[in-house]
């Protein structure tokens, strides 16, 4: 509709402007075109419309590169008329008398409201985050398609009448959880951990880089990945190494965020948060601590459990629901895989189980190599000793140890790390690991 | 830099290097593991081991070398460690490889060599492949698949250098044997075949196939035929012809000869195949493809069966066939319009309000009468009984006014589709009538009856001939069509002979000039002609500068370019003598013969062609951007990709394009998707609609009615019913939404207008020929639809085909078996089994299949005859099944 009005004006002179308008009212009362896709899903926004078709044989062959040639000649044939016709006849001017035209007639400022109900073609209840719902008209300007029912509208300041729409409704708690700037610990610091860096990769990376891969197998690659293991093994590190590798999008959450104050809004987190990773795929996404809201099903007595439990359930259906997932990778992390739901750890939801063990020795040292590589040690420091030593060691002990004798090397002002130091700190932190822990406190 | 390898394969070189650059060669050591360090140790001893002097010591290093790489199973993340640790060493072997005398040993290194180079080897230097060549050729799977790979790479790569300087190549062919060899065994038939069309050697391909994966090779030959530039997607399918030949799948075979239109092939199928049921399944597959072929005493040496044969190519079984499908889902009971209207469902007003036209209201229903009872054999207005309403037959024919009585006696013929017999017998009280639009009427019925259905005694010209010599222009008119309809696509020499003198005819008017050169256009479709052609073009240059205006003169150039029907290249010598045209029709001919030669080829140069003339601004009164449009709908039509991507041409041409064009762009919209509604074309037009430029919107309604074409679809029946009470003032515009309305529900939904059939592989030439006849006259609606030519509307006929699939048995009755119907899956290149269809309901034959849908027996009791199911199938009982 938009689009056959302005070319119809357009061809009559200027002169008959008057004549022009008085036709136009003239059909203005007459019915708009019946939209029976009122309440249609969106079909993931305007693009839906420019959206290229899909080229099937996802392996590499050449009948999908004849294909990829066949679109990619109809899109330069495309550009080719555009740019001819912009040059025999520019849009821009018309473009920009029409754009004021219909700034004006919005108005300003403009309120922000919710689209209650649509109840005609040109009319709707609205309603702003204060006060009553008002019955308005719809402005003919406003692409009737994308509205629907509880969507942001703007609003005219004095008479209400809907004047646009906001497009971009992401939750802002949503696109706080992007990863903009990639963190700087890359696979390269990770001591060891080599099974579980392929397993990752292979499960995550592959699938978004390599889709083909599985295309030509013949199976459909995994959803998602859990991380699971003893405190300080490493399962943040390699998630961080994952976004600092990878160029998808990478969404962080922790799994306390998804635990709102208000009723039914975790499960809309949880869905915006896939809504959100769903536009920008292909895409990975990271529930840190996902015991949070992951624990067993049980008879809860207050609502705020019963609530976590909701927020759980929607997971699980965003998981493995009935919308697919298209390219959206999920990783989870936790240290108490035993009390996860079984249900969330279903073959389909999280297919593969990565287990994060305490460091052997082997491990040990390469962690040591790691820490102990931007620090001026003394000759005597002989870290074979610390590796070899028979006491249970996570990777953040040992960095532990490392930072913890940097320090008493620093109190008494030496430029070096002797081994006493080290031995030192390893004590302490020993100590603390088997002291510090309140549990004698029940005793 | 343990993990640096552990990058995927794309960047891993770079990523390595700038590794190694940041921490040093020395660090590199202490962070590998101690079997890594071992492995190392152990490689370099290896590699100065094979520069040892002792030849026994240099064989056993390099055949540990060589188990060393073969066992190292390594994620397919990474690179395998023995390669990892054996790159430094590549440069040193390579010296020491030239420094060698030639021995067994240099060739066991030479192996070595070529799978190094696979990481190693700058880009561009091909010296995996020239070590393979120097190699032991020895067993080439036993390197893995990565390596095979990357070789035929690189062997396309060193062809193509060799094929400009005209190096021999025996040692390549050599190696691309055993490498289609090994991707044959090994399911990866579409890189066999990616690797042989490099190195053009296609012919390969029929030696590798076997049973298990000769169907997905030619599946793979097939869809990529599409996008090949000629003359390479003539020599694929010849080769898939040729496997589908060597494994004796003859019905795909067939298929194959129909694309290519080589009636050569589809003898050569007869002859070889003796199965007699086969041969039947044959014959649909031929008629249904539309095209006359006789069978002669080679192909069936039987003469009773060759009859039988002959008479399921005529075609003779269509409307039994059609009825019994009818009869089974329940749609016996006719229709009038006003079920089809269904005017209680919209508000008061258009009840209201009385029709301004009641001719013209007369003349819509009598459209969507025939349009929607089409075949059926019974209506409500046409063939009701006379004692039923006391000859409502005839007060209906009455109701319209003088060339609305063409229209009404021809739509009985319409109604009787495909029914000779009775047909024709009803048809015959017209012919008695005094008034001559109800015998020119009844001249074209008799066409109708006869589409697409052939019968030996020939009834339509032995009725039909005699009146094309008429005084009067309408029966003339009415007789030439119905030739044209009857014997579309024959190339039928007596048509020839009786309607080229009308072209040359002094005192033919020019409607019937017109309607000639269309007639000969459709009866010789795609044959290239030049008799016929001279004929037209005579004709053309004949006409007075007067004439050549009239929007009737623009069918004579549509009736030249349906003689090249998507014959591309032989249009070129008939294209050079349009140009010296009369200005006036000189570019619409033009544009009408390239858009016909090159209709379903998907030819993108002609696309960009087309545009081109589209982005020109004309001034007044030239016409021929309108061809233009169809053009590029009529190319871009014959795939899928092409098709959506032309649909967001046609946004854009909206968009900058003036009334010639923007009234073009429906129609091409329409033609596009027909009988196949597409949700994003349907939201187009129904916006176009209501355009304020009424021809537009003509247009669009017209369209609507196309994209739904026998689908019964909701809601562009809603749409059009809500049109019809916006239009309810304006005649014409509400006469194209009553037309509109009956195509919606041609048939009661059962029939089809795509040309397009057998899993949309094969293009009916008579159906486009028809449905381009009406578009061109939907061009100049005013002049043609709206005026007294409405009749143009019957063309359609030649496109309707039943939507259908109905199985039979061996003695070709109808047997009720369940199918699975849904969405078709495309399945080329795909490893395995495949599912071929989604979303799937079991039914029982016959069913209905949508633009999209494919179906699949869900019962192992029988065995399908053709692997397409689609139309009439034969199934011959499973020898193997056993009850449960």
């Amino acid at each position: 509709m938009g689009q056959g009005t302005p070319g119809g004006l357009n061809r009559q002179p200027p002169g008959d402007r008057k004549n022009d308008d008085k036709k136009e009212k003239k059909f203005e009362p007459a019915a708009p075109p019946a939209r029976v896709g009122r309440k249609q899903r969106k079909q993931k926004g305007p693009e839906a419309a420019a959206r290229l078709p899909t080229v099937t044989p996802l392996t590499k062959c050449k009948l999908r590169l004849l294909k990829l040639d066949r679109i990619k000649d109809y899109l330069l044939m495309e550009e080719e008329f555009v740019s001819n016709q912009e040059r025999l006849k520019p849009q821009e001017e018309k473009t920009e008398e029409d754009r004021s035209k219909v700034d004006d007639l919005r108005g300003s400022p403009m309120s922000v409201g919710n689209l209650e109900e649509l109840i005609d073609e040109n009319h709707a209840i609205v309603s702003s985050s204060v006060g009553p719902e008002y019955y308005v008209g719809i402005l003919s300007f406003v692409d009737k398609d994308q509205l629907e029912p509880g969507c942001a509208i703007l609003m005219h300041n004095k008479v209400l009448s809907v004047v646009g729409l906001l497009q971009d409704e992401v939750d802002p708690m949503v696109s706080v959880m992007k990863v903009e700037k990639a963190p700087l610990e890359s696979y390269a610091d990770i001591g060891g951990l080599d099974p579980q860096i392929q397993e990752i990769k292979e499960a995550v990376e592959l699938p978004l880089t390599h889709p083909e891969l599985y295309e030509d197998i013949g199976i459909k690659p995994p959803k998602g990945v859990i991380l699971y293991g003893e405190p300080g093994t490493g399962k943040t590190l390699l998630a961080k190494a994952v976004a600092n590798s990878t160029s998808a999008t990478f969404l962080r959450v922790v799994g306390s965020e998804l635990i709102q104050k208000y009723l039914g809004d975790g499960p809309k987190l949880v869905r915006e948060l896939f809504r959100v990773a769903d536009e920008l795929s292909p895409s990975i996404v990271f529930i840190d601590e996902i015991d949070a809201v992951g624990t067993k099903r049980y008879d809860a007595h207050s609502g705020g459990e019963r609530e976590i439990q909701r927020t759980m359930l929607e997971l699980l259906n965003q998981l493995d629901g009935f919308d697919s997932r298209g390219d959206v990778k999920v990783i989870l992390a936790t240290n108490k895989i035993e009390s996860l739901d079984p249900a969330l750890l279903r073959p389909g939801r999280i297919d593969r189980k990565i287990e994060f063990p305490l460091p052997d020795i082997k491990t040990r040292r390469r962690i040591f190599q790691i820490h102990t590589s931007r620090m001026t040690l003394a000759d005597d420091v002989n870290l074979e000793e610390f590796v070899m030593t028979k006491d249970e060691f996570s990777g953040a002990d040992i960095k532990a140890i490392c930072t913890e004798a940097g320090l008493l090397a620093l109190r008494e002002r030496r430029m070096k790390v002797t081994h006493a130091d080290f031995k030192k700190a390893k004590d302490k932190v020993m100590f603390k690991k088997k002291e510090g822990v309140p549990e004698g406190l029940y005793m | 830099m343990a993990q640096g390898g552990d990058q995927t394969s794309g960047s891993k070189d770079a990523i390595l290097k700038k590794k190694k650059d940041e921490k040093g060669v020395k660090k590199e050591d202490e962070d590998l593991s101690e079997e890594d360090i071992a492995l190392k140790q152990q490689l370099e001893l290896y590699v100065e081991r094979v520069q040892d002097s002792d030849p026994g010591l240099q064989k056993v290093a390099l055949e540990s070398m060589r188990q060393e790489i073969r066992n190292a199973t390594s994620s397919m993340t990474s690179v395998p460690k023995p390669l990892k640790f054996l790159r430094p060493h590549y440069g040193t072997l390579k010296a020491f490889y030239e420094s060698m005398a030639d021995s067994e040993l240099k060739k066991l290194l030479a192996d070595i060599l070529s799978v190094l180079a696979l990481t190693m080897s700058a880009e561009g230097e091909r010296e995996s492949l020239k070590y393979r060549l120097l190699g032991s050729e020895g067993d080439i799977g036993s390197w893995g698949h990565e390596y095979v790979r990357n070789l035929a790479g690189e062997i396309a790569q060193e062809y193509a250098k060799r094929q400009s300087e005209e190096a021999p190549i025996d040692d390549l062919m050599e190696l691309v044997h055993q490498i289609v060899a090994f991707h044959m065994q090994h399911n990866a038939e579409p890189e066999a075949v990616d690797l042989l069309m490099e190195v053009e050697d296609l012919d390969l391909l029929v030696e590798h196939g076997d049973k298990n994966n000769f169907k997905r090779t030619c599946l793979y030959l097939t869809s990529s035929a599409k996008y090949l530039p000629g003359p390479d997607d003539i020599l694929v399918l010849d080769i898939a012809y040729m496997i589908y030949m060597k494994f004796e799948e003859f019905t795909r075979a067939l298929q194959i000869a129909l694309y290519l239109d080589n009636m050569q092939y589809v003898k050569q199928i007869f002859t070889t195949c003796n199965d007699l049921l086969q041969k039947k399944q044959f014959c649909y597959m031929l008629a249904r493809q539309g095209i006359t072929f006789e069978l002669d005493e080679e192909m069936s040496a039987d003469d009773e069966e060759r009859e039988g044969l002959q008479e399921i190519i005529n075609n003779t079984k269509l409307n039994e066939g059609y009825l019994t499908l009818a009869r089974d889902i329940e749609v016996m009971e006719p229709k009038s319009p006003e079920d089809i209207y269904k005017a209680h469902l919209l508000d008061g007003r258009a009840s209201a309000g009385a029709s301004v036209d009641s001719a013209r209201q007369n003349l819509a229903a009598t459209f969507v009468n025939a349009f929607v009872n089409a075949a059926f054999g019974q209506d409500k207005l046409m063939t009701v009984t006379s004692e039923a309403s006391s000859g409502s037959s005839t007060n209906w024919l009455y109701k319209n006014k003088d060339h609305g009585k063409t229209s009404a006696a021809a739509s009985l013929g319409m109604i009787l589709l495909w029914d000779v017999d009775s047909g024709l017998a009803q048809i015959d009280k017209y012919f008695h009538s005094t008034d001559t639009p109800v015998i020119a009427g009844a001249l074209l019925g008799v066409g109708i009856v006869n589409c697409g259905v052939k019968n030996d005694c020939d009834p339509a010209l032995a009725l039909l001939a005699d009146y094309v010599d008429r005084e009067d222009s309408s029966i003339r008119i009415g007789a030439i069509m119905g030739l044209a309809l009857a014997y579309a696509g024959s190339q039928n020499e007596q048509i020839r002979s009786k309607l080229i003198p009308v072209l040359g005819d002094a005192k033919a008017t020019l409607d019937v000039i017109a309607f000639a050169a269309i007639s000969l256009g459709i009866v010789f479709v795609g044959s290239c002609n030049e008799d016929i052609a001279q004929a037209i073009i005579f004709a053309l240059m004949d006409r007075s500068e007067a004439e050549l205006s009239d929007p009737l003169s623009r069918l004579l150039p549509l009736g030249l370019g349906l003689l090249y029907l998507g014959k591309q290249e032989s249009v070129e010598a008939t294209a050079e003598v349009s140009k010296t045209f009369n200005e006036k029709i000189r570019k619409h001919c033009d544009m009408t013969l390239l858009s016909c030669a090159y209709a379903g080829t998907g030819n993108v140069l002609k696309v960009q062609h087309f545009l081109g003339q589209c982005a020109q601004h004309l001034e007044k009164g030239e016409t021929f951007q309108g061809p233009a449009v169809l053009g590029i709908a009529m190319v871009a039509m014959a795939e899928e990709l092409g098709l959506e991507m032309a649909i967001r041409s046609l946004e854009h041409l909206l968009q900058y394009g003036e009334q010639n064009i923007r009234k073009a762009v429906p129609l091409a919209l329409g033609l596009l998707c027909i009988s196949n509604p597409k949700v994003n074309v349907m939201d187009t037009l129904s916006r176009l609609s209501h355009d304020s430029d009424s021809e537009v919107a003509m247009a669009a309604i017209i369209s609507l009615g196309l994209i739904g074409a026998g689908t019964n679809n909701a809601r562009i029946a809603g749409m059009l019913r809500n049109l019809s009470s916006y239009y309810y003032k304006e005649a014409s515009l509400l006469f194209c939404v009553r037309i509109a309305q009956g195509l919606v529900h041609l048939g009661k939904g059962l029939l089809t207008l795509s040309p397009y059939h057998s899993e949309r592989f094969l293009l009916s030439p008579t159906a486009l020929a028809g449905l381009v006849t009406l578009l061109h006259a939907c061009l100049d609606m005013k002049a043609m639809i709206l005026g007294k030519y409405h009749y143009i509307l019957y063309f359609l006929v030649l496109a309707m085909q039943p939507r259908m699939l109905l199985t039979v048995d061996e003695n070709l009755k109808p047997l009720p078996v369940p199918v699975r119907v849904g969405q078709a899956v495309d399945v080329v290149g795909q490893a395995g089994r495949p599912k071929t269809i989604t979303g799937f309901q079991t039914h029982t034959t016959p069913v209905l299949l949508s633009a999209g849908d494919r179906a699949e027996l869900a019962t192992e009791k029988y065995i399908p005859l053709s692997p397409i199911l689609e139309g009439f199938v034969i199934l011959k009982e499973n020898p193997d099944y056993r009850e449960d």
